[in-house]
Parts: C-alpha cells; sequence; structure tokens
C-alpha cells in the first residue's frame, strides 16, 4: 500500500481519475477499461458468494455447522428482517433475490476498506445503475403480474383524491415512483462509495503530500493517518447502511407494487 | 436457528423493528417530485410566455402542495 501510495502521492488532490485504474487486460494498456481492478473484483465478489453459499449449503446439518450458521443468518437476516418485515408473509418469495442482492452489494462496498483492495465497484456509477435496473423493472412486472397491467398503473397513478384535483397528482406520482425511485436508488449507493473512496483518499495522499513537502509537518501527516483509520472504520458503518438501505427499499417497492388499493 | 421461524407473528420479540426507511423515503420523494414536476412545467410555461420565473415558482409552491397531499393520502393513517 504505501509503494502504491507513494506513486500516487505526487498528484495530491485526488481526482476522478484515480476511480480509473490501469488495465489489466491487455497489461497496462492505456484507456483500456474492458479489463481493470473493478472488473476482477466484481467477478471475485460473484464467486465469492456462490462458492460460499454452496459449501456452506452442500451437507445441511439439522445441527449446522459454523459455516452453515453463517449462511443461515444472513439469508434468515434478510428474509425474516427484510423480506417479510416490509413484505409480509408474500415476501419469503422475494428473501433469496433479496439476499443475493444484499450479500452482493456489502461485500462489492466492502472492499473499499479491505487494506490493500480499497476501492468499491459500487463507486462506479454503472454497477449500482444496473442493479437499481433490475430492481425497478422486478417491481414493475411483479406489479403487472400481481394486479394486470392496467389495474397496476392505475393504483400507482391515481392516487384516492378527489377528480379535480387528479390532473396535478398523477404527474407527481408518476415523476416519484417510476422515475425518482431508480436514480436515487442509483445515486444514493454511489454517492456514498464514491465520497467514501474520496475522504479516504485525501486524507492518505494528503499525509503523504504534506511530509514530503516539509519534514516538520510529519506530526499532521500522523494526525492525517490516523483519520484515514478513523473513517476506515465509519466507512464500514456506511457500507453496511447502504447495502442494508437499498435492500429495504428494494423491498418497499415490492410492497407498494403488491399492495392492494386503498 | 435465525432461519426458522418469522417473526411477523410475534412482533417485539426479536428486538426492535428496522427503521421505515421506505416510508420515509417515499415522502421525501413526493415532495421533490411535487417541486420538481410542477417547477418544471411552470418553467416550460416562463420560456414559452416569456416571464421571467414566476410561473416555476407558483408551479414550485402548488407541486409542494400536491406532495404535501399526496403524502397525507398514501401514507397517513
Amino acid at each position: 500500500m504505501i509503494g502504491q501510495s507513494t506513486v500516487l502521492a505526487a498528484e495530491f488532490p485526488p481526482s476522478v481519475e484515480d476511480f480509473y485504474l490501469p488495465s489489466i487486460l491487455p497489461w497496462g494498456a492505456h484507456d483500456s477499461y474492458w479489463f481493470t481492478k473493478v472488473t476482477f473484483l466484481i467477478w471475485v465478489a460473484v464467486a465469492a458468494i456462490i462458492i460460499f453459499f454452496l459449501v456452506s449449503y452442500r451437507k445441511p446439518q439439522l445441527v449446522p455447522t459454523k459455516k452453515q450458521w453463517m449462511a443461515e443468518s444472513a439469508y434468515g437476516f434478510v428474509r425474516n428482517n427484510i423480506a417479510v418485515e416490509m413484505i409480509g408473509p408474500r415476501g419469503v418469495a422475494f428473501a433469496p433475490y433479496l439476499t443475493t442482492l444484499f450479500m452482493f452489494i456489502l461485500l462489492n462496498n466492502f472492499f473499499g476498506i479491505v487494506p490493500l483492495v480499497q476501492i468499491s465497484p459500487n463507486s462506479h456509477i454503472a454497477f449500482p445503475a444496473i442493479l437499481a435496473v433490475i430492481s425497478y423493472f422486478m417491481f414493475i412486472i411483479v406489479g403487472i403480474r400481481h394486479h394486470g397491467f392496467f389495474k397496476y398503473f392505475k393504483t400507482a397513478l391515481i392516487p384516492p383524491a378527489p377528480w379535480f384535483i387528479l390532473p396535478l397528482l398523477i404527474p407527481i406520482e408518476f415523476f416519484s415512483n417510476f422515475m425518482v425511485r431508480p436514480f436515487s436508488l442509483a445515486v444514493r449507493l454511489f454517492a456514498n462509495m464514491f465520497a467514501g473512496h474520496m475522504l479516504l483518499l485525501v486524507f492518505t495522499l494528503g499525509g503523504f503530500a504534506m511530509i514530503s513537502s516539509n519534514v516538520w509537518f510529519t506530526p499532521f501527516s500522523i494526525v492525517s493517518w490516523l483519520m484515514t483509520i478513523a473513517l476506515t472504520l465509519l466507512e464500514f458503518l456506511v457500507i453496511c447502511l447502504q447495502a442494508y438501505v437499498f435492500t429495504v427499499l428494494t423491498a418497499s417497492y415490492v410492497q407498494g407494487a403488491l399492495a392492494d388499493e386503498h | 436457528m435465525a432461519g426458522q421461524k418469522l417473526p411477523n407473528e410475534s412482533p417485539g420479540d426479536d428486538g426492535p423493528p428496522p427503521p421505515d426507511t421506505g416510508m420515509g423515503m417515499t415522502a421525501v420523494a413526493y415532495l421533490f417530485s411535487g417541486m420538481l414536476v410542477w417547477g418544471g412545467i411552470g418553467w416550460l410555461i416562463d420560456h414559452w410566455v416569456g416571464t421571467k420565473g414566476i410561473f416555476a415558482g407558483i408551479g414550485a409552491v402548488v407541486g409542494i402542495g400536491g406532495g404535501v397531499y399526496l403524502i397525507v393520502r398514501r401514507l397517513g393513517a
């Protein structure tokens, strides 16, 4: 990490460029972003989740082993505290998707504070955007299948109100239900991860910039690095919270799509 | 064990329920949408008529009113 950071320390105020890591395949190519560390981390996350859940549930025991207990707790947490809590008994059907979503976001966010890895793929908006699009289409399709096409859009767009204010309210409903939702889902996750990475970069590289400009600044550099450690702990909270919020909001949108008329 | 029972049957046994993030976000989304949609429509009218922002202002206020009304109707008891 020190070697990597001293290389980066030359350009102190960190910029968006710092999020575009060098290409791995082809090695060292410029302006090629097909396979970078971020791509690699995404596949690591996918593989880790698949392997973890397959291995831990290969021989399920009545008295669970440690690994099985961890996998069951993760699934049980999402099923009981998110799916069933938000959607109701029907939520069990969505628990597998929500668990996958939760674990995937959690692991990808977590890469942001793993030493030596320290970048989250979710700090590129493409990944949260795709996740938000999946959730978006899912809740619309769930609603259409539950209510039928016209009835779903009727419940989603027409609030219980006297007819003469409906022209005022329907555009608001449309905008908030079908345009703000995917946008805010994606941007919330992306912005939190982006800002977290930026914050850590500022304090780490700031320490290097100070120490290399003047030896007398060393104490400030050390304070700056201590701040990095403190912020890493704060980042851990943000990571868990954002994974939770994304999953809870997806569940709440599904609940809204399944809700019966008021 | 955690996966074995549904807490819905016995609320309050498993510690505090999760914060109702969904509802808060919906309310905020309604407020912003109201302001943006009708403020935007007002802004377009401004452009069309040639005024300097009076319709955008009226639109934003009306939109916020609509948003508050929606919150009361959709999320209120």
